[in-house]
């Protein structure tokens, strides 16, 4: 049932865009008929709470609660947003205006699940989607009101993070994210450092959400939205969640004096800066978010106090703020509608005979003066009787009483400054008449509720008993009456609209030294300013990190990698033993080979020289797999490091042959930051590694492989077999790889290849001769190893061997063929490269795709023909093999002939640098054609 | 031990190269942290055991594992294409090798 109301409120946002485009503007009729029936629902429902499964695993659900506290707080967020909805039906231009609609019945479906939700995630998620759709729909006003959205979003979204803190260690202290659970947890009267904690950031939130000191600046800032918008978010959607939230927290801190001095000093605070700040406005709709501002402050300091008493008074208060002060945003509306300005000064030249809009904005202004018989006496009675029994917090009851009565006063004064401000009666001025019934028929229900309520507010006893309750957690009756008799409070209330009085009379005396004060800097600059220093700190972050010097970049992670290896050794104990024999006297052979090739590589001062001790380090790496049992690695590894020398030979020719010397005070922090490095390195292999015995993953392998897949060399059908979809994945890197260096050297013209000085007449000038043993050598092996190439393939599911080995063997086998030519600038392989890799991918994923009918992708699956097995993991094996050769091939191919630049220099298209170019005259053959188309 | 100390040696070598300024020195930086990566999944499978791992073995006890063997094959042949590319980036980058490329061409045509 709570969900079918809160279902309700969402469909009716979903289905907006519909009613809109068929309706037009006069969808704010239909779609006010489900936020009545949702508020309808909740009325019978009464209480209750659903639990909807939402991230079970989390334990966070989509809970929802209704209680007396709820209840008020939806019907205001329901009733008022139907309200606001008809009002707009008529108040906009004939048009479709979508966005605005879905955007308010959106607003309306968030409030709906911040008020009800029981969970404290729910709770964050909804306070979020309010604050979002606050900003769109003040940034939807126009390109003026672009900054102050952003600024409304800032702070707003700031209270969202401190929400965030405050959820995230509520979660965290009391093991639950169930709001009610959170809230009667004992630990807040016991742990006073993590209560102080939450405590700090709820007040933030609520503060930012409700405009209180020091985050009020946005609130009169976003008054650029239009007027509907305005009266929702003040009435009854954005400000009231910032009360909600503090009064549903309450029955937790209201006894944590931390909770009562924020609250109070800062509500207070507002009231005063709010009421003062109201009556030097002229816009009517500004002079009302100031208003609104300065009630909401008191509002504040009633949670504050804590006391039933005072909670009660919030409640009455919140219903009376949302009424009259809805009414008085929609009738200012249907004013400025009218009268083209909201400004007073303006105003007073006009005639206004506008009975209804006058009357209406008369009663509510009265409301909010706290004039009886209407329910704002009714609530500033209840303040006054709670603030003069405040228990002595950090202000005593003597204090708070006289600043709510000073801003109470102020209230009074600024009131009488709208009604009298909005009533023009200049004869002679231009005629403003009433608007349409339509239009004034649901803000003039507001405005008589505040009435009628006012002289039976025993009607509302048992909606305010119930959420007072709830936002106590003791029972507590309320008993609302516009007479108490002679009292403290009324004379309270006495003074105040004495000295009101007094104000208005003297309005003339003192609206001149309003206006000459001032506050010796705006909250506005304020907030401007922390954006631009916002802005400043990162520029000047993004300084630090917008070098081009790669060096910085990758000096970064390293230092973090230090700084984590270091903060986990400090924490290392309980390690367990190491297992087995780790090291083995002949390690240590290997240990040394790899540091001598490791030092010679830091200390090298030629390009050749560095490839050269790198691939020392490389086969030494091969001795090392070989040493710990990985003969495929092994194997793997040998050929990859003479491919990859053969290529960095390749391009080597394009480089210069010195390194250039680093001066000291450059290479001694990079030695410092790799010996660091080292050492974590180290510690961190040392301590995490070799320490239990074999997993259960390689024990499966190494007891079933052979039976489930038919092959003896675990290793290749993990590759092929098991894990088939990573060895796709690598192939598809080494396509991707293939292509972006294909596409590097059409598209971008490679260093130009260094002269090589030779004297004519030695005998190493003539390439011819020289490769003469190399292509008889070639001639013999060449088709040897491309026997052997196919024989390891297919052996390679047995014994060492497999797809990327049998490549990197013909890789091999192609570069002897590239190395026994005597020129490079004619395509020895003609084979398409890229195609070969796409090759090698379709047939990987082809295969793959034939798993399926064994019920996964790539399962393999086996056959056996004249009595010899096979298995699909072979095709697999292919593709691989495919796609190894095409991404060798292409980068000899790519690396090894001339840049096409170079061979059009040679054509006679001469750019200057390509003199070096030592092919220019070498003789062009049909292939040439071929590789530059 | 011994492989926490190989990955460990291999590390500096490779932050020191890294932290150069010419492209090739970076490369050959990234080929040795690739070296130093490989050994360290090894290291997670065990340096106790070496058999290598073929067949159904009777005794487990002996057999190196062959899980991070089939991780660092496909490891090393991924770094070779990884390598070419940055190979690549290093001779067609606007600075091409290194910001100081230009100033040492110049010298070797001089001295040439």
């Amino acid at each position: 049932m709570l969900l079918a109301c809160v279902a309700t409120v969402v469909a009716t946002c979903v289905l907006a865009p519909l009613v809109t485009r068929l309706l037009g503007r006069s969808a704010g009729w239909i779609l006010s008929i489900p936020l009545l029936a949702a508020a309808a629902g909740l009325i019978v429902l009464g209480s209750g709470t659903q639990h909807v499964p939402w991230m079970p695993t989390l334990g966070i659900g989509f809970d929802l609660r209704l209680d007396g506290l709820s209840l008020t707080f939806m019907l205001l967020v329901l009733l008022i947003g139907a309200a606001v909805l008809t009002y707009s039906s008529r108040y906009f231009a004939v048009g479709r205006h979508t966005r605005y609609f879905t955007l308010m019945t959106a607003f309306a479906a968030a409030m709906t699940m911040l008020v009800l939700a029981n969970d404290v995630v729910l709770l964050f998620v909804s306070w979020e989607l309010t604050t979002l759709c606050s900003f769109l729909l003040i940034a939807r006003s126009g390109a003026k009101a672009r900054r102050p959205a952003i600024r409304t979003l800032l702070v707003t979204a700031m209270g969202g993070l401190s929400l965030l803190g405050a959820v995230t260690t509520m979660a965290v202290a009391t093991g639950t994210t169930q709001l009610s659970e959170i809230i009667a947890d004992p630990m807040w009267q016991e742990d006073t450092a993590v209560a102080s904690t939450v405590i700090a950031l709820l007040a933030i939130a609520a503060f930012t959400k409700s405009a209180q000191f020091p985050f009020q600046a946005w609130l009169p800032d976003s008054m650029v939205a239009i007027t509907p918008v305005s009266a929702y978010l003040h009435a009854a959607a954005m400000v009231k969640a910032g009360i909600y939230l503090l009064l549903r927290f309450s029955p937790a801190f209201s006894e944590v004096p931390l909770w009562n001095t924020m609250l109070i000093t800062s509500g207070l605070i507002t009231a005063l800066l709010g009421a003062v700040a109201a009556l030097r406005r002229y816009d009517l709709k500004e002079l009302l978010a100031y208003s609104t501002i300065s009630q909401l402050g008191l509002l504040v300091a009633m949670i504050g106090v804590g006391t039933p008493e005072a909670i009660k008074a919030a409640t009455v208060h919140t219903v009376a703020h949302a009424l009259f002060k809805s009414a008085l945003f929609l009738f200012v509306g249907v004013i400025d509608h009218r009268a083209g300005t909201r400004d007073i000064r303006a105003l007073t030249h006009m005639r206004i005979r506008m009975p209804v809009t006058l009357g209406a904005i008369t009663i509510s202004a009265a409301s909010m003066a706290g004039l009886p018989p209407l329910l704002g006496f009714v609530s500033k009675e209840s303040m006054f009787t709670a603030f003069v029994d405040a228990p002595a917090t950090p202000w005593g009851p003597i204090t708070i009483t006289v600043a709510a009565a000073v801003a109470s006063a102020l209230t009074f004064a600024y009131s009488a400054r709208i009604v009298m401000g909005a009533r023009g009666h200049d004869p002679d001025g231009r005629e403003v008449t009433e608007v349409r019934p339509a239009v004034w028929a649901a803000p003039s229900l507001a405005a008589l509720a505040g009435l009628v309520l006012g002289l039976m507010p025993f009607t509302l006893d048992p909606l305010i008993s119930g959420a007072a309750t709830a936002a106590t957690g003791t029972t507590v009756e309320a008993h609302l009456a516009l007479w108490h008799g002679f009292n403290l409070p009324l004379l309270i209330s006495a003074l105040v609209i004495t000295t009101g009085v007094l104000l208005v009379l003297a309005r003339k005396k003192i609206q001149p030294v309003l206006l000459t004060y001032r506050l010796p800097f705006s909250a506005l600059d304020v907030v401007e300013a922390i954006l631009a220093g916002l802005a400043r700190t990162g520029r000047v972050v993004s300084g630090w990190s917008s070098s081009t010097a790669p060096r910085l970049h990758l000096a970064m992670p390293v230092i973090v990698t230090i700084g984590i290896g270091t903060v986990g050794v400090l924490g290392l104990s309980g390690l367990p033993a190491i297992d087995g024999n780790a090291s083995r006297p002949l390690d240590w052979v290997l240990v040394v080979l790899l540091a001598a090739g490791v030092i010679a590589a830091m200390m090298v001062s030629t390009r050749v020289g560095a490839v050269v001790v790198v691939g020392v380090v490389g086969f030494a790496m091969t001795l090392w797999f070989m040493s710990l049992g990985a003969a495929d690695v092994a194997l793997t590894q040998l050929l990859v490091e003479i491919l990859t020398v053969t290529v960095m030979v390749l391009l080597l020719r394009r480089l210069p042959t010195d390194f250039k010397p680093t001066p000291l005070r450059r290479t001694l922090p990079s030695l410092v930051i790799a010996v660091a490095a080292g050492l974590t390195t180290t510690l961190g292999v040392w301590a995490l590694t070799g320490r239990r015995s074999m997993s259960s993953a390689a024990e499966y392998y190494l007891t079933e492989g052979e039976g489930v897949t038919g092959g003896a060399n675990v290793v290749n059908t993990i590759l092929v077999d098991f894990r088939a979809l990573d060895t796709l994945g690598e192939l598809s890197v080494l396509g991707v790889a293939g292509i972006v260096i294909a596409t590097l050297l059409r598209s971008r013209r490679p260093a130009s290849a260094r002269r090589i000085e030779i004297d004519e007449n030695s005998p190493l000038a003539d390439a011819l001769d020289n490769s003469v043993f190399t292509r008889t050598l070639a001639r013999l092996v060449g088709p040897l190893i491309v026997i052997l190439s196919v024989f390891l393939l297919l052996r390679g599911h047995q014994e060492p061997g497999g797809g990327f080995i049998a490549a990197l063997v013909g890789g091999a086998g192609f570069a002897l063929i590239y190395l026994m030519s005597p020129t490079d600038d004619v395509r020895r392989i003609r084979l398409p490269y890229l195609a070969l890799i796409g090759a090698g991918i379709v047939i990987g994923a082809g295969t793959g795709l034939f798993g399926l009918t064994e019920g996964s992708f790539l399962a393999p699956l086996h056959t056996e023909i004249l009595g010899y097995k096979l298995t699909s993991a072979l095709v697999f094996d292919v593709g691989v093999y495919l796609a190894v050769i095409g991404i060798v091939l292409s980068a000899f191919n790519l690396l090894g002939l001339p840049h096409p630049h170079e061979r059009d220099a040679a054509h006679g298209f001469d750019e200057g640098d390509d003199g070096d170019d030592p092919h220019a005259d070498a003789p062009q053959t049909p292939d040439h054609q071929e590789v530059t188309a | 031990m011994t492989l926490a100390i190989t990955a460990g040696l291999l590390v500096m070598g490779a932050v020191y190269l890294l932290l150069k300024r010419e492209m090739l020195r970076i490369v050959l930086g990234f080929v040795l942290l690739g070296h130093a990566a490989n050994l360290v999944i090894m290291a997670a499978g065990g340096a106790s055991r070496r058999d290598a791992p073929f067949g159904a073995p009777d005794d487990l006890s002996t057999v190196a594992d062959p899980l991070p063997q089939a991780f660092v094959l496909t490891a090393i042949v991924i770094a070779f294409a990884i390598t070419i590319l940055m190979l690549v980036l290093a001779v067609t980058g606007r600075d091409q090798d290194d910001d100081t490329t230009v100033e040492s061409d110049v010298d070797e045509e001089g001295r040439s």
